[in-house]
């Protein structure tokens, strides 16, 4: 599942950063509509799934291990400071973990930056459920529109946003250019076709859209199993397993045992769970496709601030993750499609968050 | 002249390409090395609106040399991506 996801970030360079800030820094839509998309395919799946997990939502049942959550202000300012640090570090955690695939020792030092945020994170985390989290109301659409409903508001919203982003491009981008295919050599025989099905896979880029759309259909294979995909669980893990040695072990997470999601771990499983395996994979999926693609490069940034960058942007990202219970994919891609309004509250913290962060990094070129 | 990006991360292989062609004397060529591969879509894109032509070469694995030109005329940036897609991978 890892290296699926690997592969498909890599060669769709589907960046959920880039996303965001390019809103602002070049006023173009075309990697947020990707998401978008995905978002689509996926909250389509999800809903098909929960619908047979809860015939009658309107008894307040709740479905198993869906990303959905109260929505403190935790949530939003997690979205917020997960938004300027992702911006600030180049890419969100799982941005960070494909292109530690790809070569790029900067998002090495964005790791660590993450864990450390993370340990904050939970260091803090019994503050923030006393003040926001367990007052806050947990809103499940389907709860009050019914199954039926609550997928029809989202796709509409969905389908709205998409349209604006169009609106935001021809207003500030300028002209649209488009990447048509390479001009196909004729196809004769049986190993040309062959041939060119290999090129498409695995040498040439393939379009983001592509990539979120295979992303949303590994999340729903991963929730159709289990539980929908989240990186930043694991990390919290790998977080509190290093800084325990080190005698900075957080202590009890009060009521996160409540809720489905990348949460803090308090007590840290065993080592090769299969989150283990996702965020490993992730990296390995990146690196498989590069090297096929020959694009894998060890790659150092030469501007020392570079690295402060990536380590404050890191820490930022884990801080907010790790109070919002998830990033970019557990607590935005994995819950819009849960139907809860936490992933739109954490939605709106990323883009109030891109835009601070588009405006810090314009004066550190 | 010569404007190496290679470590740099979007979006500055583009925005520092973007100030270099500022500075750029008139009648030079700007050379731009890159290890980042969005950066083979954001920089023509942004060069072409400026009236850049872009010529693209894979260095090695990994690395790109771009090199910008100031066009006679002004220029279609749909027609520009175009012709560089079809050198390089990066079409869609």
């Amino acid at each position: 599942m890892g290296l699926g996801m690997g592969f498909a970030l890599q060669r769709g360079r589907l960046c959920f950063a880039a996303s965001f800030r390019d809103l602002f820094v070049n006023g173009r839509g075309e990697l947020l509509r990707a998401v978008l998309l995905g978002l689509i395919v996926a909250t389509t799946a999800f809903a098909a799934l929960m619908a047979r997990m809860v015939p009658d939502p309107s008894t307040g049942e709740l479905a198993p291990k869906i990303h959905v959550w109260p929505l403190g202000a935790n949530v939003l300012i997690g979205g917020l400071l997960f938004g300027v640090g992702m911006v600030l570090a180049g890419g969100c955690i799982s941005g960070t973990l494909w292109r530690i695939g790809e070569g790029y020792l900067g998002s090495l030092v964005a790791l660590g930056g993450i864990l450390l945020g993370l340990e904050g994170a939970a260091l803090s985390w019994n503050w923030w459920w006393e003040n926001s989290m367990s007052k806050a109301p947990l809103i499940w659409l389907p709860h009050s529109l019914g199954h039926m409903g609550a997928w029809i508001s989202v796709m509409a919203v969905l389908a709205v946003l998409y349209l604006l982003t169009y609106w935001w491009e021809a207003r500030r981008a300028g002209p649209e250019v488009r990447f048509p295919g390479q001009p196909q050599p004729p196809l004769v025989t049986f190993q040309d076709r062959l041939r060119a099905l290999w090129n498409r896979l695995f040498v040439q880029a393939w379009p983001a859209s592509a990539a979120a759309v295979a992303l949303s259909l590994l999340n729903v294979t991963a929730f159709a199993f289990d539980h929908p995909l989240g990186v930043t669980g694991e990390l919290s893990a790998w977080s509190s397993r290093t800084f325990g040695l080190l005698g900075l072990y957080p202590g009890h997470l009060e009521g996160l045992d409540q809720f489905a999601g990348c949460n803090l771990v308090d007590a840290p499983p065993g080592l090769l769970t299969n989150t283990f395996m996702l965020d490993v994979g992730l990296v390995f999926g990146a690196f498989a496709a590069s090297v096929m693609a020959s694009e894998f490069k060890i790659r150092v940034p030469r501007q020392p601030v570079r690295y402060l960058q990536s380590a404050m942007g890191g820490t930022l990202m884990g801080y907010g993750s790790g109070i919002a219970l998830g990033c970019t994919i557990g607590a935005f891609f994995s819950a819009i499609p849960s139907l809860g309004l936490n992933g739109w509250l954490f939605g709106l913290g990323l883009l109030g968050g891109a835009f601070v962060g588009s405006q810090i990094i314009r004066r550190l070129a | 002249m010569k404007l190496d990006v290679r470590g740099e991360i979007c979006p500055y292989p583009m925005m520092r390409t973007v100030d270099a062609l500022g500075k750029l004397p008139p009648n030079e060529e700007l050379e731009v090395l890159t290890d980042h591969a969005p950066a083979l879509a954001t920089i023509p894109w942004e060069a072409s609106k400026r009236g850049y032509a872009v010529d693209v070469e894979k260095v090695r694995s990994g690395e790109w040399k771009l090199t910008l030109r100031k066009a006679q005329s002004p220029l279609d940036p749909m027609a520009v991506v175009q012709e560089i897609s079809q050198k390089t991978n990066i079409g869609g």
